[in-house]
This record gives C-alpha cells, sequence and structure tokens, in this order.
C-alpha cells in the first residue's frame, strides 16, 4: 500500500501530527488520544469522495440521515463534515449535543443514527 | 478506612443495615472480569430473565433469538400457538443453527434447520429430517444400509429451555430445578402487570444501543432519581419528585412518579396519576408513563463486565406513531442518552480503583436491595 491508497488523512495543526487511516473510526481514536494528551484537536486533510450529498449548511442529523443506512461511523459522520470546515473535535461535540437530545442515538459502539 | 484504596483494605460484605458505611456492593463486583463469568451461573442461570414479548411473534414459525451470558436461545411459535424456547444448539454435532445477536428482530421459519449438515427441526424441537447420509451408510464400507439404526425424532430433538409468563412477557430459566417460580419471582408485579391489557398494544420501536459499563451500574442508575434534578433537567419539569415514592420488593422495585398537574386519562394504559418505573431483577424493566398511552421495556443485557447493550423497546395502541408518541420516544431517547453520559463517567471512576467500596444514601434502598440481592446471588 502506497500512501497514495490511503483514503482518510488528519492532522494536528497545532503540532502538525498527522495519521493516515482506511477505517474513518481510525481517526476518531486519534483525536481522542491526541486530544486527552495535548488538548489539541485534529483536522481533515483527505477523505475519499462521499457516498451521498452533504447539504450546504452545517446540520449533523441531515449527514446522518444521508450517510446513515441503518448506522453511519462516527468518522465518516466527521470526515464529512470537514466539507464544512469543522474539525474532528466539532463534529465529536456536535454529534453529543444531538444524542442528548435524544435526535441521535449509538447503536453500536463509535456509530450514530437518527432516532 | 473501607472504601479507599482497595488494596490495602479489604471492603466487607453488604450490610443489611442501609445505615451502616459498608451497605453498597464493593467496585469489584462491577469491574471484575471473574465476577461476570460467576454472574453468568449464579445469576443469568438460576433467576428468571425476559426473553421478549409474544406479540412480536405472532404467527407459527416467527422467533427471535436471545444471547443471555454464553448460552443462546430460540424463541418460536410453535404450530399449536405455543411460544417456546430452545438452545440454538444443534443436537448433530453443537453448530449453531440461527443468527446470535443478543436479541434478533424477529423472522419466521417453518423448520429449524441446521445450515451445517442440514439436520432440520419441527417447530416443537423434535428432529424432522436428515440428509440421506446419514440414513445411508454408503461411504463406509464396514457398513450395510440396513445396519443403519435411524434417529428416533425425539430423542435427537432439540435441548428446550424452561419458560414461563406474565401476560404477553415471555422469561426463561435455565436453571435444571429454578430455586423460584417466575410468580415467586415476580410476587405482586406479576398481579400489578396483570392486571393491564398489556397484550393490546403493539411493538412500534426498538433501539438497541451499546454502552461502556457494567450492567448493574445502569441497573442502579434506573433504580433511583436521586440524580434527576441535576441531570434530567427537561424530563423533571412536570413532575414532582418530591412527592414520588420508592417502593421495595423482595426481587423488584418500584419508581412511582407524581405529575404535577394531572395528565389527561386517556394517555395512559394504567389508572393512577403517575409515572411507575418498575426494575425486575436481574435486569429487567417495565415502564409505564404517565403522559403516553404506551409502555416501554428496557432489557440491561451485559455483554461483558464493561458493556452492556440497552434493547428498548415501546409498545402503542398501534404500531405508527403519531407525531406525539414520536416526540414521547424521542424524550425518552434522550433521557436514555443523558443516563448513558452519566454510567459511562461512573464506570470510568469505579474502573481507576480508587473506590474499593461505595456508600448509598439513606433514600438509595432500591440500590440497597439490588445490590443485597446481587450478593445473595454470588454467595448462593
Ligand atoms: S451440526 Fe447441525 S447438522 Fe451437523
Ligand atoms: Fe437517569
Amino acid at each position: 500500500m502506497t500512501a497514495d491508497d490511503v483514503p482518510f488523512v488528519a492532522c494536528c495543526p497545532d503540532c502538525t501530527e498527522r495519521t493516515t487511516a482506511t477505517d474513518p473510526n481510525e481517526v476518531v481514536a486519534f483525536y481522542r488520544r491526541h486530544h486527552a494528551v495535548t488538548g489539541h484537536d485534529v483536522s481533515w486533510e483527505r477523505t475519499p469522495p462521499l457516498a451521498a450529498d452533504v447539504p450546504a449548511d452545517p446540520d449533523v442529523d441531515a449527514v446522518v440521515a444521508a450517510l446513515g443506512d441503518p448506522d453511519v461511523a462516527l468518522g465518516a459522520v466527521s470526515a464529512a463534515a470537514s466539507e464544512w470546515g469543522w474539525t474532528v473535535g466539532e463534529t465529536l461535540d456536535a454529534v453529543h449535543d444531538r444524542r442528548l437530545t435524544g435526535a441521535l442515538w449509538e447503536p453500536r459502539d463509535d456509530h450514530v443514527a437518527l432516532v | 478506612m473501607t472504601r479507599w484504596n482497595e488494596d490495602v483494605d479489604e471492603v466487607q460484605a453488604v450490610s443489611p443495615d442501609i445505615t451502616d458505611e459498608t451497605n453498597a456492593l464493593p467496585a469489584k463486583y462491577f469491574t471484575d472480569p471473574d465476577v461476570w463469568e460467576m454472574e453468568k451461573e449464579k445469576v443469568f442461570s438460576r433467576y428468571w430473565v425476559y426473553a421478549g414479548h409474544e406479540n412480536c411473534i405472532p404467527d407459527a414459525g416467527d422467533y427471535f433469538t436471545r444471547t443471555v451470558g454464553d448460552k443462546q436461545v430460540i424463541v418460536a411459535r410453535d404450530e399449536d400457538g405455543d411460544v417456546r424456547a430452545f438452545y440454538n444448539v444443534c443436537a448433530h454435532r453443537g453448530s449453531k443453527m440461527v443468527a446470535d445477536t443478543p436479541m434478533t428482530d424477529p423472522g419466521n421459519m417453518g423448520r429449524i434447520q441446521c445450515p451445517y449438515h442440514l439436520w432440520t427441526y419441527d417447530l416443537d424441537g423434535d428432529l424432522r429430517s436428515t440428509p440421506r447420509s446419514f440414513e445411508e451408510a454408503s461411504l463406509n464400507p464396514d457398513l450395510d444400509d440396513s445396519d443403519v439404526a435411524g434417529l428416533d425424532p425425539d430423542e435427537n430433538g432439540l435441548l428446550e429451555v424452561r419458560t414461563d409468563s406474565i401476560g404477553p412477557l415471555v422469561f426463561l430459566n435455565f436453571a435444571d430445578d429454578p430455586p423460584l417460580s417466575l410468580a415467586e419471582q415476580a410476587g405482586k408485579l406479576k398481579t400489578r402487570l396483570e392486571s393491564l391489557p398489556l397484550e393490546e398494544y403493539q411493538h412500534a420501536r426498538r433501539y438497541v444501543s451499546e454502552v461502556a459499563c457494567n450492567w448493574k451500574t445502569f441497573g442502579g442508575n434506573y433504580s433511583e432519581c436521586d440524580h434527576c434534578q441535576a441531570n434530567h433537567q427537561d424530563w423533571i419539569t412536570g413532575i414532582q419528585l418530591d412527592e414520588s415514592a420508592l417502593e421495595v420488593n423482595d426481587y423488584h422495585w418500584v419508581l412511582h412518579y407524581t405529575h404535577e398537574e394531572d395528565v389527561e386519562d386517556e394517555l395512559r394504559i394504567h389508572d393512577e396519576h403517575e409515572a411507575q418505573f418498575h426494575y425486575f431483577w436481574p435486569n429487567f424493566t417495565v415502564n409505564m408513563y404517565g403522559t403516553a398511552d404506551g409502555y416501554g421495556t428496557y432489557i440491561v443485557d451485559p455483554i461483558d463486565e464493561e458493556r452492556f447493550q440497552l434493547i428498548a423497546d415501546y409498545y402503542f395502541a398501534e404500531p405508527e406513531l403519531t407525531e406525539a408518541e414520536e416526540e414521547f420516544v424521542r424524550t425518552s431517547r434522550q433521557l436514555q442518552e443523558e443516563d448513558f453520559e452519566l454510567v459511562e463517567r461512573q464506570y470510568e471512576g469505579l474502573r481507576s480503583g480508587a473506590l474499593g467500596q461505595g456508600q448509598l444514601g439513606p433514600n438509595e434502598h432500591t440500590l440497597h436491595r439490588f445490590h443485597r440481592l446481587a450478593q445473595e446471588a454470588y454467595n448462593a
């Protein structure tokens, strides 16, 4: 596998640590470790083309609705939200907020779906 | 100091007196994998455990599967209309036969067929047919076909698991000789639930969520509402928390919540002007809402010592929900998410090992009952 085969690339703008992954949830795991240690957020550098349209305006529920059948990996939600310029941390916070209003839920670990 | 420095000091048994300091189940019973191994036998193979709702399998051949500890079960309706449960294990060489998620959505099958060598069973568990390779000895030069005795359908049938029900709610018991009948374990809960028309309501929604904590951590959280004021802002509006009552019975406890204003009588399945949340040892709840004409059930299904699945089912008069019912379910989901956050946070704390044995407050007598039951089960 060459670097070009890795569809997901994310990095920390603060300390330029970079991660490449084939599964977008690996980026979420990277963010969690990195954030826990440094407090830094992580942004997306490269994501593969999405399987569905992401609305122009930020709306997590709409992304989950578009990608989530039956559920969607948190990392994939975050990769899609990068189109709005969102970092991994910003997406995770938004998902958390939507979960705590009962709009989203987590049928399996690190995957979300619309209620 | 019994409660801190678990490595240094011994913890104590859960004291019968709630005013003693050692009144909570020691932390290791929530975090130790060996305890979970023990619970598979001493809790989940001995008491009556909720399997599912009869309404979900109305016709002959309808079935769902359940995983309880290490045991997998097929719950099916047979040709006579009875609901029965069988180990999901083939009598030939022990293969699993059907999908084995903790609880599958209902399916239908005319017979139960093992995919390995195609032994096929009737819905009453009897062996119905085997392929010719089990009836003839063509590959074995030492035998004639006439030497093959054939298999007794009854002797070679599936292993049945004991079931009993309360209204449409089906329970399983894996013990050869259960220490309690379902009626004994359920006590007053049985009478109460049987007085309600539970079977008239239809399954409308199911949410299965994986949560990162021990099953008892969530069970404990469900059993008290001291955390509600601080953590369920939306829900507590309209609820008179100080007029609520906690009722403790042998194997179940009930949290009664009074509503500030009377909600319309049509808006509930039961007559009382309150919501009632029943926790039934070990891992089942029945949720009677004060503001919706329906009810819910939770199965708090352990995956291992540090994870469980919450299977949340909602039953309403019609499976198609009205706008108001949709909104109700959304609010209920919100409550669950808020609780998941609390219990996951609590569990991270418990796992750190800093707390050897917690301490329950005087109004946490429902939890105390829960912890006492766990201890009783472990020592039995
Ligand atoms: S193990 Fe089931 S048919 Fe062989
Ligand atoms: Fe709660």
